[in-house]
Parts: C-alpha cells; structure tokens; sequence
C-alpha cells in the first residue's frame, strides 16, 4: 500500500512539473510563431472575443519619484473605472537598469502587454525580434487607433521604419534654477544669452558663498551633461551624428565635452559627493535650497511641484551655450510611446484592453496634463493648464523661444556602450584616471 | 542478546531486537552503546525495500537535474559563446574559445572583487562569528530574558535586505543622514561615507550586523547543550569565568562554532543583496565590486552575458574550494 502512495506521489509531482514547464513552453511557441505577418491575420472575431474585465500588466518609467506618477495614476485609475479593467502597474524609474530589466524580462517571455518605453534605439531589439506590434496593425483592428496624433510626428523605428510606439508628450531637456539660491548669491538668473563664461563666473561665485552650485550625481545620471557639453561644441544639425571614433569631428566634440565637466568637476563645482550619491540624493539638494542649477528633462517638473517648499523658488531655462550653439537651442523630441506587445496582441482576452488602455493614455487632456511644456504630436496640441505654476510657465516661455530643437545623441548608442560610458568611464574620465579619448573610443567599439 | 518490549509496542513485529552492548569506561564516564541489528523487525518495512525511497527521491532530483545542474551545465557552455542579451541564443564560440578566462585574468575590476569577497569572508569570520560568540557566552551567563535577546539578536535576519539597504542607506546618507546630523551637531564635519577611505565599512557594517544574529541562535543553542554539572565542578575547583570559557565552554563548543565558521566563509561568497542596494554600480570609482554584484552588472547592466557566465563559473569555482579548505581546517571532533 506504501509502495502505491509513494509511487502516485512521485508521479503526481512529476507529473506538475511536466505540466508547468508544458505551459511555458506553449506560451513561448505562440510568441513566436505569432510575430509577423501572423499578427496580420487577426480577425474581428478574436478583436472582440475578450469577454468581461481583463488584467493587464503595464510597464512605464512613471514608477518611484518620477514627476509624473500623481498624474499616471490619476489617468490609470480613470481607466480601470470606464472599462472595469484592472491593470498591475510594473513600473519603475528610468535608467540603465530598467532598461536592461525590460529586456531581460521580453527575452524570458514574462514581458508587460502594455509598455511605455523609448522608441529610438534602444527599442531595436524589440523590434528585430517581434516582440511589439507596429500602430498600422493595430489600425488594421482598430481604425481609430492614435487617430489623434500627426502621423508625420509619430517617430519610426530606426529598425524597420515602421511606427510601433504611440508619443504621450515629448521631452526637453533644460537647466532648473534655484532663485532663492542665486538670490543669497547675488546672481542673476541666466536668460536666452547665457554663456558658459558667465556660468563659470557664477558657479565660482555660488562656491564661494557654501552653495553647490551644479546637482547632479556623476556616477549615476551625468547623462544630461554629457548631451549639452556635446551639444556646446557641435550644431543642431550635427548633434545627433554618432562618431566614428574620438578623432573624427563628432568625436572631437565628444572630447571636448567631457573635458567640459570634468573642468567643472575639478573646479568643485559638482556636489562633494558626486561621485558616490544616487541623482535623487544631488537633486534633494535643490529642494533644500543647497544647490543652483541642476540639468534635467521635462518630466523633472512634476518632481519640484512636489518636493519645492515654493514652486516659485524655482525657473527653467536655457543651458550656457559655448562655440557655435546659441543657448536656446535645446535637447529635445519625442523619445518614448506606448507599445502593445505581440504577447497581447495575441490574447484574445487582452488585447482589447491594452488597445483601450493605450488610447486612454494619450487622450489629449491627459497628454497635457504629463506635459503641456512638452513637444507634443498631438493634432489639438497640448493645453496649458488654466492654474499653471510658474515653473510651467517658465517652461512654456523657454519653449516658446527655442531656436532649434536637437535630439539627444546618447540614444544612438546601443545599452552596454551607454552602460560603459555613463556607469563606468565618465566618474573615472573626471577624476583623471581614464583618458577622455580612450573611454570614447572603447564605448563606440561596443557594437552589440 | 536482550530482546526489550516496549508497552506501547506490543507487536513483535515492532520489537527492537539489540545485536550486542558494549561498556567502555574512560575518565570516569561509562558510556553504554547498543547497536541495532541489521534487518531487525522494526526497520523491515522502510529501510528493507529501498524502491519506494528511491521512487520518492526522484522528483527532488529531477528538479534539481532541471533547476540546478543543466543549467550550470549550460552556464559553462555560454561562458565559451557570444551572447549579447538574455534569454538570446549564443552567436557562436569566442575568438578563441577561452577569451572570457583570458579576459578574467586582465579585468582589474574583477581582481577587485576578488581582493572585496575574500576581505569580506574575513570580515564575516571575525566581526559576524566572532561578535555572536560575545554575545552568546554574554546571554548565556544571564539567568533571566535569555528569550527576548534572542529575539532581538536575531530580528535583522527577518527583515529583507533591500530594506536594510534602504535602511543604512539613509543612516549612511551624506546630506541629512543619521550620522552626519549627530556629526554635525558635535561640531564635527559630515563625512562622506561611501568615499574612498569608508566604503568598506559603509558596505560590510550592514552585513555583518545582519547575520549577527543568526550564528548567536546557533551558539547559543550550543551553549545550552553543555551540562551545568561540568561548570559548577570547574567553580568548586576555583576555575576563573575566563578560566571556564577558556577550558570548558570553547572546547565544547568546538563543533558548533565549526559549523558556523564554514557557514560564515561560504555565506560570505553569496552576498549580494545589501552591497548592491548600498553601494550601486562599484561606488565609489569601481572600489566596491563584490564577485556576486560584479556578475550582475555584467550580465544585467551591461548585457554581457557569456563573461557574466565566466564570472558565475568562478563564483562557484571559489565556493567549492573555499568550503573544501573551511572543512578541513575545521573539522568537527568527537569528544
């Protein structure tokens, strides 16, 4: 009697793991199999075969502090009332990181059905493999899907060409000032002829009188820097030229940049801390009134509307420009959207709600609620809000009078080349211990 | 040959029968060892037929064979191969095969975390066993709340580690942390503790006070398995407290604190968790790397996955030859 327990035991255990693993794999199967021209087959039928509420698992960089999660989960709770869907929010904060986390979780099948994600390069993989739905697909389903976007300003993969992500707002990228701080400093907040003269001359002044005059934490997110120190020795039109390697003129410029911040670095004018602080630890030191001027994206107003003490302590302006750039040529485009995974796509029971849930976020008045500063390919444009701050409005104006927008260069490069560079050359470039031609040439070998 | 019957064994199916008894006789102490007859009646059932016991142990095999070994297998496949993303097949062998070693021997950071892992594991045998022995013989010489220390002593080891990480990283914190703030307010100035000079101590201190706790359950529970008797003896004889740790609870507790000491080094080879919450990406300036939080980073930020492979190869290469070396110079005795 033992022998016959034990021996349906075991099977019955076996027998689990056989199953779960089957499971998987059949998923795994339809995932690919699925890709491509299969997608295009999909009929009404199986559009409108989704029954009753649904749950979807959507990942966004609205997650942790970034400025905008007040307002996603305004829109997402807005959502789940008008459809009755749910949806397991899986989002977290831009960076390298989230990026590669994203990827390993398309890579072992346990991708989001919804996600809001960068459509330049770093989305090629995604593409390459199948793995997200292009918007003339879903059109096919759903005519009226992102019918309110200019389709001219929808960005198309650099992979194929093809549209895929749905634009909320765009983004640009500029520098916040601390009044209050300049004030105590006797200086004068930058405006549209700002060079970076003058801004050594203040950042030495703001020095001297305790303040720290740049937050920005260099061994995690000196991203921004790096863009406009780039950008202060190149146009607009040749900003977005990937160099070959650091002697050609793309990579003169990229030398020259980063000899920028590390004269900045040297001159002290980074937080003490710099190169072992995380970016939120620099930027509370804006909200403290400790630090003057930080560069940041537009996403980053939502963060000092709810940690300035007075919202009124603070302006956005143009970036000190050097050489050929004026300085109200800005960083700026429409960099990320919202994807709908062929994993979805080809849920019956899902694929309505992540067509749903896509179209609500990107309604006009939510799109002007993440950004109405912001570049936007709406048809309508975005609308200011009726009780703008006075950041907003500083944001508006700076918008408003910008001579050319650029698209940010970085985004060209492939995830372990950024990786390279941004986590593990620039902190060493600025302490002196890595040569600024050399840590360029070894991130533009990277090629995969 | 005795045959005993116990009055809740009634059956003589159930009885146990003693094949021969020995007396030794050593110090003082008589020691009576029974051994048991192979085959007697009570073991006939389960231990006679070994097919329902090893019909038993084949699903904890096969997901072992599954979960653990082909995949380690595999590991050592893909550290001979180009992969450059998760989840995505090999592009072919390396040129040559072995340049991931090759690479292994030139990366200065991986001899960081080499030189990091192995200061930990001394660290952990020092500060984590050395301090929950303190505590231990302190809590053991106590007669009353012997309880509620091991409940305090032993409470880091509940919480998740990224929430310690969390947790000292806030006390740790340049501008406005725990530390800095009692600094300042001391007149002295804040001391950026991820810096050069302390990231050791910022990285280790957390661990260590962590796991604190978990090798004092261990010695304590040790500590009670010695008799009273033994001690009251040594006290008639005008032993010393130190006299006693030195003479009689140290040689006792031998075996125990073995045990611990082989846990703390192997331990020490898998931590990850807290270094990587604390002190991200080798801050500061690629110092802190650990062998665990290195493979991550290659394998996850930098999607270099075949020397990620490379890197978990070594990991275990060190903990099997670690814990080879950590048993044999503390091998347990028999007193």
């Amino acid at each position: 009697m033992k022998k016959v327990i034990a021996l349906v035991l075991a099977l019955t255990v076996c027998g689990s793991l056989v199953l779960g693993c089957q499971n998987t794999t059949k998923t795994s199967v339809t995932d690919t199999t699925a890709a491509g021209p299969a997608t295009t087959k999909a009929t009404t039928a199986e559009t409108t075969a989704a029954a009753g509420p649904a749950k979807i698992t959507v990942v966004t960089s609205y997650g942790g502090d970034d400025g905008n999660r007040a307002n996603y989960e305004t829109a997402v709770a807005a959502y789940e009332k008008a459809t009755g869907n749910t949806v397991n929010d899986a989002s977290g904060t831009s960076n390298e990181e989230w990026k590669a986390k994203i990827m390993a979780d398309f890579e072992t099948g346990a991708e989001p059905d919804v996600l809001f994600y960068f459509n330049g390069a770093d989305a090629n993989d995604l593409v390459n493999n199948k793995k997200v739905v292009s918007i003339d697909t879903i059109r096919a389903a759903y005519p009226d899907f992102a019918s309110n976007m200019k389709d001219d300003l929808i960005p198309a993969s650099p992979a194929d060409g093809q549209k895929y992500a749905v634009p909320v707002n765009g983004y640009w990228e500029a520098l916040y000032v601390n009044k209050s701080v300049l004030e105590a400093c006797g200086v004068k907040v930058p405006g549209a002829d700002y060079t970076w003269t003058q801004f050594l001359t203040d950042c030495e002044t703001i020095k001297a009188k305790g303040y720290t005059p740049i937050a920005c934490s260099l061994a995690e997110v000196p991203h921004y820097w790096f863009e406009y120190s780039i950008f202060n020795h190149d146009t607009v039109a040749t900003h977005a030229t990937l160099p070959a390697s650091s002697t050609d003129t793309a990579g003169k410029a990229w030398v020259a940049g980063l000899n920028d911040i590390k004269t900045l670095f040297d001159k002290g004018y980074f937080p003490t801390n710099t190169l072992t602080s995380t970016d939120a630890e620099t930027f509370q030191l804006m909200a403290d009134n400790k630090a003057a001027f930080a560069i940041d994206g537009s996403w980053k107003i939502g963060w000092f509307q709810e940690n300035a003490a007075d919202i009124n302590d603070f302006t956005v302006t143009y970036v000190p420009a050097q050489n050929e750039r004026k300085a109200t040529d800005l960083i700026g485009g429409l960099s990320m959207g919202y994807y709908i995974t062929e994993k979805a796509w080809n849920d019956p029971a899902k694929r309505e709600a992540c067509v749903k849930f896509v179209e609500a976020m990107t309604k006009d008045d939510v799109v002007s609620l993440f950004g109405a500063t912001a570049v936007t390919a709406l048809k309508n444009g975005t609308t200011a809000p009726a009780d703008a701050d006075s950041l907003t409005i500083a944001a508006l104006a700076m918008t408003k009078s910008a001579t050319g927008v650029a698209p940010a260069v970085q985004d060209k490069l492939n995830q372990t080349a950024r990786t390279e560079l941004f986590s593990g050359s620039i902190k060493n470039i600025v302490t002196g211990s890595l040569d600024t031609a050399k840590a360029i040439d070894a991130a533009l070998a990277i090629k995969e | 040959m005795q045959l005993l019957r116990s009055k809740n064994n009634i059956s003589p199916q159930k009885t146990i029968k003693l094949e021969k008894f020995l007396i030794e006789s050593g110090d003082g102490a008589t020691v009576l060892r029974l051994y048991l007859k192979e085959g007697a009646s009570m073991n006939s059932v389960i231990y006679k037929r070994k097919t329902p016991l090893l019909v038993l142990l084949i699903p904890a095999f096969l997901f072992m064979t599954l979960f653990l070994y082909y995949p380690f297998v595999m590991n050592i496949f893909n550290s001979f191969t180009k992969i450059t993303g998760l989840g995505t097949s090999g592009e072919g062998y390396n040129t040559p095969w072995y340049a991931n070693y090759v690479h292994l021997l030139d990366d200065p950071l991986m001899r960081t975390s080499l030189k990091n892992t192995l200061l930990l594991m001394l660290a952990t045998l020092v500060f984590q066993v050395g301090i929950a022995l303190l505590l231990a013989l302190m809590v053991d010489s106590i007669r009353k709340g012997t309880q509620f220390f091991r409940t305090v002593y032993f409470f880091p080891i509940v919480i998740s580690a990224t929430a310690l990480g969390l947790l000292f990283n806030l006390i740790f914190l340049y501008n406005g942390g725990m530390i800095n703030q009692l600094l300042e307010k001391l007149g002295s100035g804040a001391i950026d503790w991820k810096d050069g000079t302390h990231y050791l101590f910022t990285m280790f201190f957390p661990v260590m006070w962590q796991y604190v706790g978990f090798y004092f359950v261990i010695l304590v529970t040790g500590l009670n398995n010695i008799s009273r008797d033994i001690y009251e003896a040594a006290e008639i004889d005008g032993a010393s407290g130190l006299g006693r740790i030195r003479y009689i609870t140290l040689p006792l507790l031998r075996n125990v604190l073995c045990v611990c000491l082989t846990l703390a080094i192997t331990g020490a080879l898998k931590v990850f968790d807290l270094p990587w919450i604390m002190m991200g990406s080798g801050m500061p300036l690629d110092k802190s790397w650990l062998t665990g939080t290195y493979m991550y980073h290659q394998t996850f930020s930098m999607g270099d996955v075949d020397y990620g492979s490379t890197i978990g190869i070594v990991i275990v290469v060190l903990g099997v030859v670690v814990s080879q070396i950590a048993n044999r110079i503390f091998k347990e005795k028999d007193y």
